[in-house]
């Protein structure tokens, strides 16, 4: 009985545990609606952990590709969420023209974008910036590690 | 007793002082977790200097446009920036884009020379003042050009006009629709940003100088223009919102 009691003191504190780094990291959340006929309604939680994680499983040469397509970005986006963390709730753009309004801001440490057209659609992205970093620290590593190889293609 | 003396003689010391010391630090950072986080919310300093731009459309639609930017964050993303003449946080300009003004000499003599007016110039269709004044370099140029047209078009529709009080009634329209179809464009530029932005050299702009002497000044209106189409605003405070 002792040891049943002990296994599963052991299986909830792993469980607390994993869940609270899961959720520490934050979620990622995608609200897609649109309002017409047929529309899509999409809404998408994932922890945000789960991100980088999943990165490790994406084909090399796809992760390679990506790198590549970004490589001039990297730069500019690094910093520019490395100083977001600085401003974890703040709204820095907003257009709103008759029904349409887009917001580009930070909330909670997370990146948020609202696009709305009253009555047409609504888009909602919270992505938190710690998880932006991640993947494209993932991504500069993969670019780094094709060019040491691309390197060492050419000396061969 | 006996119980506890049987734990001691299982788990040497040293584990088990590292077990405590484990669960002490791991009790520690459970509880410093939410303040780490608070530490990190109010970090944002109150001295941060934003950069902030409207624009607001006086069309039906009601278009408006409101952009914040720190300025820190600013100084620290721009030198990130390669692209064409953009490089290191500084813009690459030709004489051709200066029109064969070497601007840098206008500009010392300009930064040298005492407060006033440098150019006044009261026109037909615009009025421009140039003037140095507490440090800042003003720019204000009214272009009456619309009210020219305007103006014309409304002499036209007043001949045919015949009663004294449709003239009256039409008077006071073309006041508010001349008022209405003027621009203003105002400029404030500190003098120390400016000569921030010519310091790196003949051919190049310091984009992140300029920014940098920017935010130690106070709260600032740079950029007014108004026009019957547009408003438009950029200022400077330590507000991370737009009024």
């Amino acid at each position: 009985m002792i040891l049943l009691a002990k296994v599963a003191i052991g299986f909830g504190t792993t469980l607390a545990v994993a869940g609270a780094y899961t959720f520490h990291q934050g979620v990622i959340r995608v609200d897609v609606d649109e309002f017409r006929q047929g529309g899509s309604h999409v809404h998408m939680w994932v922890p945000a952990a789960v991100v980088p994680m999943a990165l490790r499983f994406v084909p090399k040469h796809h992760l390679n590709h990506a790198s590549m397509e970004a490589r001039e970005a990297m730069p500019i986006v690094r910093t520019m969420f490395h100083e977001l963390r600085n401003y974890p709730n703040t709204l820095f753009v907003e257009v709103a023209d008759g029904d349409q309004h887009v917001r580009v801001a930070t909330e909670h440490g997370a990146l948020a974008i609202d696009v709305t057209e009253k009555g047409e659609e609504e888009v909602h992205l919270r992505v938190p910036i710690s998880t932006v970093e991640d993947v494209f620290a993932q991504l500069e590593k993969s670019a780094s590690q094709s060019d040491i190889r691309g390197g060492k293609d050419e000396w061969n | 007793m006996t119980h506890r003396r049987t734990t001691d003689r299982r788990i040497p010391r040293p584990t088990r002082s590292f077990a405590n010391y484990f669960a002490l630090a791991a009790a520690a950072a459970l509880l410093l977790l939410p303040l780490a986080g608070f530490a990190q919310t109010s970090s944002t300093g109150s001295a941060d200097r934003w950069l902030h731009v409207r624009v607001i459309s006086s069309d039906n639609r009601g278009e408006t446009v409101r952009v914040n930017i720190p300025l820190d964050m600013a100084e620290k993303v721009l030198p990130a920036i390669n692209k064409d003449r953009l490089h290191s946080g500084k813009v690459r300009i030709s004489e051709a884009d200066c029109n064969g003004l070497d601007i840098k000499a206008i500009l010392e003599a300009v930064r040298t020379s005492k407060d006033g007016e440098f150019v006044t110039v009261q026109g037909d269709e615009n009025d421009v003042r140039v003037a140095k004044q507490g440090g800042y370099l003003l720019i204000h140029v009214t272009d009456k050009s619309g009210k020219h047209h305007l103006g014309r078009h409304m002499n036209h529709s007043d001949s045919s006009a015949s009663s004294d009080k449709s003239d009256k009634t039409d008077k006071t329209a073309k006041v508010q629709a001349v008022s209405a179809r003027e621009s203003k464009v105002e400029i404030k530029v500190p003098m120390k940003v400016i000569d921030a932005l010519f310091s790196a050299g003949k051919d190049e702009l310091d984009l992140v100088a300029a920014l940098h002497a920017l935010s130690t000044y106070g709260d600032t209106e740079l950029v007014s223009v108004k026009d019957d189409e547009n408003t438009v605003r950029v200022w400077l405070d330590s507000k991370n919102v737009a009024d």
